[in-house]
């Protein structure tokens, strides 16, 4: 059952002054589905918040929440310290939202587009010409600003998206999948342009599906499976916690046989040999270390090698998964 | 005050992307324009008694067609959710987009008035009315394109559903003929068609003639039918402009 506006659920108390955004106990149905389910988190200002999640996870749905598109169902939403429902004007003139879609006015030259949004947002026409001009130069579509936008390729399209979100330079931008289906060198790009705003000052929230995006990008990631908030921190704290065991990366200069190594070595778990690398899973690497060491002067081998393999968020992601398959019925 | 300048700006910018488009303009123009030949030739002894009507066919078809098609385009598009995120209210939104299709059935309209003036020697006899008919049916019309363009997804469904209306309107509201001449059983069903007083109204300012006793019963009624669609447009925006 939903909790009541106000009731502590699933939020995370921090100081109140560096809060952008408090989410505490949202709740979105759709019909019977529950789209997401007591759902809390909290963005303090000027940190790059990944908000991951699979698909049908309720990523979007609370990006449309977030933003005043879509009403939620119960819970409390406080954006730079105003309720969206209660006054959506004023956190609007406040955030910037790149969808997952650009959706700007494909008739519209680049220019344009964004001397439109700026009308809207209140800026004179002088501020708004400069905005514009700045953001062409910064985003690299200066010599597209007549260019209609559907004329554009996908890569520049996402560009002036995201340009169009920061015409009135806002405190808190929503960035929704912003590299899905980009090239590599589009979203290397872009990426960068995403630490660039950060490093401007604007607080970012950022949804996902690429998890090294998310490693390299953000501060501290919040996982959503099948609409419940499932764990919360930064990449180094999540990956910690799904460890049950760690990788040693180990090169010797001679063959030795898999079974030799492992009697002698009780801290192995497991051991796969590729292309002359041992991959070995341990329980203690202090022991498996001064195990190997002596198992290689007694075999009379050198330890060419030897580093600890420390697991990707995209694996403690996938750990996460399997825990959170099983959830609620109902669900999505 | 910021949310009308911003209506001003929303409309401006529809105007630009849509309304000013050559292809447009003529086919608002050349429909009304060919019907109104084709009576003239047939009659031009009465063309005077069918000029109202058409004037103010041609306003209703003109906005409640643009209307319903640039809001649903816009919403396939994203460009309307693009819209919904800035600081603008939904009413703002409405008022934007309404003034914008209502100055292009206007001017479609004024068009037609101009020619039938310029070539048919048609005069407006009381401006006064006569504008009031049309800003007032403008508003109107506009808001239910508006209205049905929320209720749909697709620009065929916003032309079917916009259909149902428009047809029956033609016929009940004394659009072809005077309402005078109207089936007894028909005149009780016209005194709820806006459509019907925006004709009046039309009729009064082109003739100095109407049905009714003075042309401010008229701009009562449309007002009255002005003031419930923005009623109506205002709620459905707010409940499905994002669907």
């Amino acid at each position: 059952m939903c909790p009541t506006i106000g009731e502590e659920v699933g939020g995370r108390r921090t100081d109140r002054t560096d809060r952008v955004v408090e989410v505490r106990g949202l709740c979105k149905r759709y019909g019977e589905t529950r789209a997401l389910e007591t759902v809390g988190f909290t963005v303090r200002a000027g940190e790059v918040f990944g908000y991951l999640g699979p698909n049908g996870a309720g990523k979007t749905t609370t990006i449309n929440i977030l933003c005043g598109l879509l009403e939620r169902d119960a819970g409390e939403v406080m954006i730079c310290g105003l309720d969206i429902t209660r006054d959506p004007v004023a956190v609007k003139q406040r955030i910037g939202v790149v969808p997952e879609e650009s959706n700007l006015y494909p008739e519209l030259t680049c220019r344009r587009n964004l001397e439109y949004l700026g009308e809207l947002y209140g800026l004179s026409r002088a501020v708004r010409r400069k905005r514009a001009g700045d953001l062409l130069e910064t985003f690299n579509l200066t010599d597209r600003g007549t260019a209609p936008f559907l004329a554009l390729s996908r890569g520049m399209k996402r560009r002036l998206t995201v340009a169009a979100a920061l015409i009135h330079a806002p405190e808190l931008v929503f960035l929704d999948e912003p590299t899905a289906g980009l090239d590599v060198p589009s979203a290397r790009a872009l990426r960068g342009l995403i630490q660039s705003i950060n490093r401007d000052g604007a607080t970012v929230f950022l949804t996902t599906h690429n998890l090294a995006e998310a490693e390299a990008l953000c501060d501290r990631v919040f996982i959503l499976v099948k609409g419940h908030g499932v764990t919360e921190g930064t990449a180094a704290e999540i990956r910690r916690r799904v460890e049950k065991t760690r990788t040693l990366m180990l090169i010797l200069s001679g063959d030795v046989a898999k079974g030799s190594l492992r009697e002698a070595c009780p801290a192995i778990h497991s051991a796969s040999l590729v292309d002359g690398t041992w991959r070995l899973e341990v329980t203690d690497p202090h022991a498996a270390v001064a195990q190997i060491v002596f198992f290689a002067e007694k075999y009379g081998v050198r330890v060419l090698e030897i580093r600890t393999a420390t697991a990707s968020l995209e694996d403690a992601f996938m750990e996460i998964l399997k825990d959170n398959v099983a959830g609620p019925k109902g669900t999505v | 005050m910021n949310q009308v300048v911003n209506a001003l700006f929303i409309s401006r910018k529809d105007i630009e992307s849509y309304y000013s488009k050559p292809p447009l303009i003529t086919w608002g123009i050349l429909f009304p324009a060919v019907l109104m030949l084709a009576i003239y030739v047939k009659d031009p002894a009465t063309y005077l008694n069918v000029a109202p009507g058409i004037i103010a066919m041609t306003l209703l078809f003109g906005n409640t067609s643009m209307a319903a098609i640039v809001v649903t385009f816009e919403k396939r598009s994203g460009t309307l959710q693009r819209l919904l995120l800035t600081p603008v209210t939904h009413r703002t939104i409405v008022l934007g987009k309404a003034a914008s299709a209502a100055a292009y059935g206007i001017a479609t309209s004024l068009v037609i008035t101009t020619g039938l003036a310029l070539l048919l020697g048609m005069r407006v006899v009381n401006p006064l009315v006569f504008s009031t008919g049309l800003l007032l049916g403008g508003g109107v019309f506009s808001l239910l394109g508006l209205i049905a363009s929320v209720m749909v997804r697709e620009v065929f469904e916003a032309m079917t559903l916009m259909n149902f209306l428009r047809f029956p309107l033609l016929f009940i509201s004394g659009v072809f003929m005077p309402l005078e001449a109207l089936p007894a059983w028909v005149k009780p069903v016209a005194m709820v068609s806006p459509l019907t007083y925006v004709v009046e109204l039309v009729r009064f300012g082109i003739s100095g003639q109407s049905y009714f006793s003075s042309p401010w019963i008229c701009a009562l009624a449309a007002a009255g039918f002005l003031a419930l669609s923005w009623s109506v447009a205002d709620l459905a925006f707010q409940r499905r402009a994002n669907r």
